[in-house]
């Protein structure tokens, strides 16, 4: 096996055809159903090549998780494949049983190669596909992955304390051990699977979505609050808050085609037991530290480098997201305000239907009394309604806004991301420059000696060149890609938002309806 | 009161006018028009009557607030109607609220875009005008009652309110005079306390109207400033909704994409929900905490009536002591007795009197505050079903 951990040029053979790049684990089903359909006619040659993508796949899958090398059926056939070309046939079967339903109704290799499942760990694959593939969600081809974040469970007691989520993962996507699966998962776990994979995609122009924030008031309250019982089903607003956030960060890191097979992301939605401490994500560790440090750097470059922008598209979007940031932020603060008025007329309704229930006890006509007394209750249930309805406007429409707030965030460093890897392609250039200067130099004054460690100079420093620029490149490719996805799901999140906002609204006003309704005759029959 | 010129005008009537007896058109009296300039508001008082006793069938005088209450403490101090429960009279007419709201509005013009500040202006300005009207309303009401009660009708008083053209030349009162009134009301208030806890009441009816009007009054102004409270945050609810719908149209206008039309929808429901919100926020202040503060002043006027009757009986029963005394001494026996038999009468007639007001005011209030909740009851019903279809139309969208 790990012969085969040695044949990147294989994979470098298959970057140029296109079809064949990635998508290869695929490819071994689909040509083997195909083949298996076509009433095997195909011939030995469709194998044959198989056997070349067999052993780049299997050496991409070796590359990714080995855990996972025994569970997964793929994985299996292949090493099987690959040691006996001849009896592919018989093994083909297996995968295909597993795949069946994924298959079903497609014959095509186009759609195939579209699907979304392209292995995701050798990113300049990866890069190539989008080129080509349309932009597909997680909901295309049949393929879905549902994921909710539940049951926030306090674990053990005092300042060492913390909470657990329970994750619970539906999908049928193949490259997942099961179909469906429940993990625990604690905060810094979430931070961990961030960090990784902004570590692997950021720098390559992919929108790695932002966690949550940290919340160190709440967190502190949640370890210093008393013992178990007294927490069951009253947590703190900010725990179910933090959970829906957690939820929503999770799907959208599984709608996005990359990271949804991405191995870090499958690891973390599957390993049964805990994850290694993501240590180097609290805010007080050396990792912590560092990263404040790179932070700071960062920002003094983001303000005094200027790239000169070559390509109009960067400077019209960028702008557009400086609009649309500023938007999303008036829009937040009147949300907030809404919340808070709302929550305010709520406790307004409840103190004057304490105030009626009083007069009406007050109030000696029986009659007029009774009426009060009914109608000091139905300010009670329409405190109930208004709370709900400020919940509803919070949490659906605030959260939304400070999500994307942050996923611009996200945008504009990988903007930034881009703008480094312009400086490093326009400096690799310019030691270029001085490096052929100096063999010119040398070559003038005749040092034949120097000219030549200098002359391999050059040609490293053209190799980085070169290598920078496809860097750039490829990550402009990245952006755009990604800015068109980001694009198509915020006005689906958005219409989304609105629509269930509107409709808990309809509900409210239903019930408002309802509760009216019922005090009407009360009203009437006062004698 | 039926046959009004102003549509308004009867309807406001038909609110106002409670159970007071409605067949009586000798005497209508309505505020026709008025005119709001900078710190006074000009009431135009137009009177219809079959009376022989006025001069004209249908005449008006411009009158301002300071002649209204003027008016009231005409009655008030007036002895003859010791017995009665005297309307309370008009509240000042305060803009201060919306003035000062226009103003901030005004200074912040430079944050907001161009529509919000328009429709901000517009919401103050409706708020203005709904002020306005509650304030001439409650003028109107207060007339109304004075010329539907059979007696008050025919105060000379009244009258000229009514009926003398020129300025009633009454002004406000100046320093020296309301530092009089304030001293005067401090040792009525305290001497009210102190009849109420020592002079025991012959009258049981009498007893129990007092403790349970003191009760209720309390309740009632708790429940009026609770009520205030939350129609106050409606309205800011409202408000915000402006802001909000705002947002989402500069969205939709900066967004190219089909996102647009979507808020831009969205944007018009926010806008049309605020609307709504505003009128029922108005609408409960109107019906609700309207009528508990109209009741809490007219308990006002009822404890003053039970104060005023207390006094009398703590006179009495000072004449009846100073009889004795005179009898014992054998001295003024005549003047004591005659005195003694003032008391006695206006004791009694007040006593009958007032038992019948205090009847007639519980039962005005009932019906007043069934009304008002009913109506209260089917406008919230109304608003309520009409902003459902809006929010379901843009499910369809």
């Amino acid at each position: 096996m790990a012969d085969d951990r040695h044949a990147p040029k294989l994979d470098d053979e298959f970057n140029d055809d296109d079809l064949f790049a990635s998508a290869i684990e695929i490819k071994v089903e689909a040509k083997a159903d195909i083949s298996l359909e076509d009433d095997r006619s195909n011939g030995l040659s469709p194998i044959e090549e198989q056997s070349h993508n067999l052993s780049a796949a299997d050496e991409i899958d070796l590359n990714s998780d080995s855990e996972y090398k025994d569970g997964v059926p793929d994985t299996k056939a292949k090493i099987e494949l690959r040691s006996e070309p001849e009896d592919i046939f018989e093994d083909i079967p297996e995968p295909k049983e597993v795949h069946r339903e994924t298959m079903a109704g497609r014959s095509t290799l186009e759609t195939l190669v579209t699907s979304p499942r392209t292995q995701s760990c050798n990113a300049y694959h990866a890069g190539t596909m989008i080129e080509d593939e349309k932009v597909i969600t997680a909901e295309s081809d049949g393929k879905f992955i549902t994921i909710s974040v539940k049951d926030p469970q306090k674990i053990g007691d005092g300042i060492s304390s913390f909470l657990t989520y329970n994750v619970v993962t539906h999908t049928n996507i193949g490259l997942f051990k099961k179909t469906e699966m429940t993990v625990s998962r604690r905060f810094s776990d979430f931070l961990g699977l961030h960090d990784k994979l902004a570590e692997k995609y950021l720098h390559k122009g992919r929108l790695v979505p932002a966690p949550p924030e940290k919340n160190v008031v709440g967190t502190t309250k949640v370890k210093m609050a008393g013992g178990q019982t007294e927490h069951e089903g009253k947590l703190p607003e900010f725990v179910e808050r933090r959970r829906a956030a957690l939820e929503r960060y999770l799907i959208r890191i599984a709608i996005h085609p990359i990271f949804q097979v991405d191995p870090d992301f499958r690891e973390f939605l599957e390993c049964e037991d805990e994850l290694p401490r993501a240590s180097n994500t609290s805010a007080l560790s050396g990792a912590g530290v560092l990263r404040l440090f790179n932070r700071m750097g960062e920002t003094v470059t983001k303000i005094a480098f200027k790239m000169g922008e070559s390509d109009p598209w960067f400077e019209e979007r960028h702008q557009q997201l400086e609009t649309l940031e500023s938007q999303f932020r008036r829009l937040q603060a009147s949300l907030e305000g809404l919340y808070s008025h709302r929550r305010e007329l709520a406790f307004a309704t409840a103190a004057l239907g304490k105030g009626l229930a009083l007069l009406s006890n007050g109030e000696d006509h029986a009659g007029l009394s009774r009426a009060l007394a009914k109608m000091a209750e139905l300010h009670d249930k329409l405190e109930g309604v208004h709370n709900d309805q400020s919940n509803a406007d919070f949490y659906i429409l605030h959260e939304l806004i400070k999500d994307y707030l942050s996923l611009l965030g996200v945008v504009k460093d990988v903007f930034h991301e881009r703008v480094k890897a312009f400086q490093t392609w326009q400096h690799a250039q310019q030691m270029l420059a001085k490096k052929r200067e100096a063999v010119d130099r040398w070559e003038a004054t005749g040092r034949s000696d120097k000219v030549a460690p200098a002359k391999d100079e050059v040609l490293e420093w053209e190799a980085k060149v070169n290598r920078s620029q496809e860097e750039f490149d490829v990550i402009s490719k990245a952006i755009k890609k990604e800015l068109e996805l980001f694009d198509l799901q915020r006005v689906k999140d958005f219409k989304a938002a609105f629509i269930s906002y509107l409709e808990a609204q309809m509900k409210a006003q239903d019930k408002i309806i309802e509760h009216w309704e019922t005090y009407m005759p009360e009203a009437k029959a006062i004698a | 009161m039926e046959n009004s010129n102003n549509h308004l005008d009867v309807e406001k009537k038909s609110e106002r006018s409670e159970t007071v007896d409605l067949n009586d058109n000798t005497l209508q009296v309505d505020i026709s028009d008025a005119l709001s300039e900078r710190e006074k508001v000009k009431f135009t008082v137009h009177t219809k009557t079959t009376l022989k006793d006025f001069a004209k069938q249908d005449f008006s005088v411009v009158r301002q607030h300071e002649e209204f209450i003027w008016l009231h403490d005409r009655f008030e101090e007036n002895e003859s109607y010791a017995g009665y429960i005297i309307p309370p009279p008009p509240p000042r007419p305060d803009f201060d609220s919306s003035r000062e709201k226009l103003q901030k509005l005004g200074e912040g013009e430079g944050s907001m875009t161009a529509e919000e500040f328009k429709k901000m202006k517009q919401e103050l300005e409706a708020e203005y005008l709904a002020t306005f009207k509650k304030t001439v309303a409650m003028h109107e009401v207060f007339l109304c009652r004075l010329a539907n009660h059979p007696i008050f009708r025919a105060d000379t008083n009244f009258r000229v309110f009514l009926e003398y053209e020129q300025d009633l030349s009454v002004r406000g009162k100046n320093k020296k005079e309301k530092l009089e009134t304030f001293l005067r009301s401090f040792s009525k208030t305290t001497d009210e306390i102190l009849l109420g806890s020592t002079q025991k009441d012959v009258d049981e009816f009498f007893d129990k109207e007092k403790s349970f009007l003191l009760d209720y009054h309390s309740l009632l102004k708790d429940a009026t400033v609770r009520a205030d409270k939350m129609t106050k945050a409606h309205k800011d609810v409202a408000d915000h909704y402006i802001k909000i719908s705002s947002c989402l149209l500069e969205m939709a206008t900066a967004d190219t994409n089909q996102l647009e039309r979507f808020a831009t929808k969205t944007a018009d429901i926010f806008e049309k929900a605020r609307k709504i919100e505003n009128r029922v926020s108005t609408d409960e202040d109107l019906k609700l905490s309207d009528t508990l503060r109209y009741y809490m002043r007219d308990t006002t006027a009822a404890k003053n009536l039970l104060y005023r009757r207390l006094r009398c009986l703590a006179d009495y029963e000072g004449a009846n002591r100073a009889l004795e005394k005179a009898r014992a001494k054998n001295k003024d026996v005549h003047a004591a007795e005659w005195s003694q038999h003032q008391a006695c009468e206006k004791f009694e007639q007040m006593s009958a009197k007032g038992k019948e007001e205090l009847i007639d005011f519980k039962v005005r209030r009932v019906a007043a505050i069934k009304k008002n909740l009913v109506e209260l009851c089917e406008l919230e019903l109304k608003h309520a079903n009409v902003t459902t279809p809006f929010t379901f139309s843009l499910k369809s969208f």
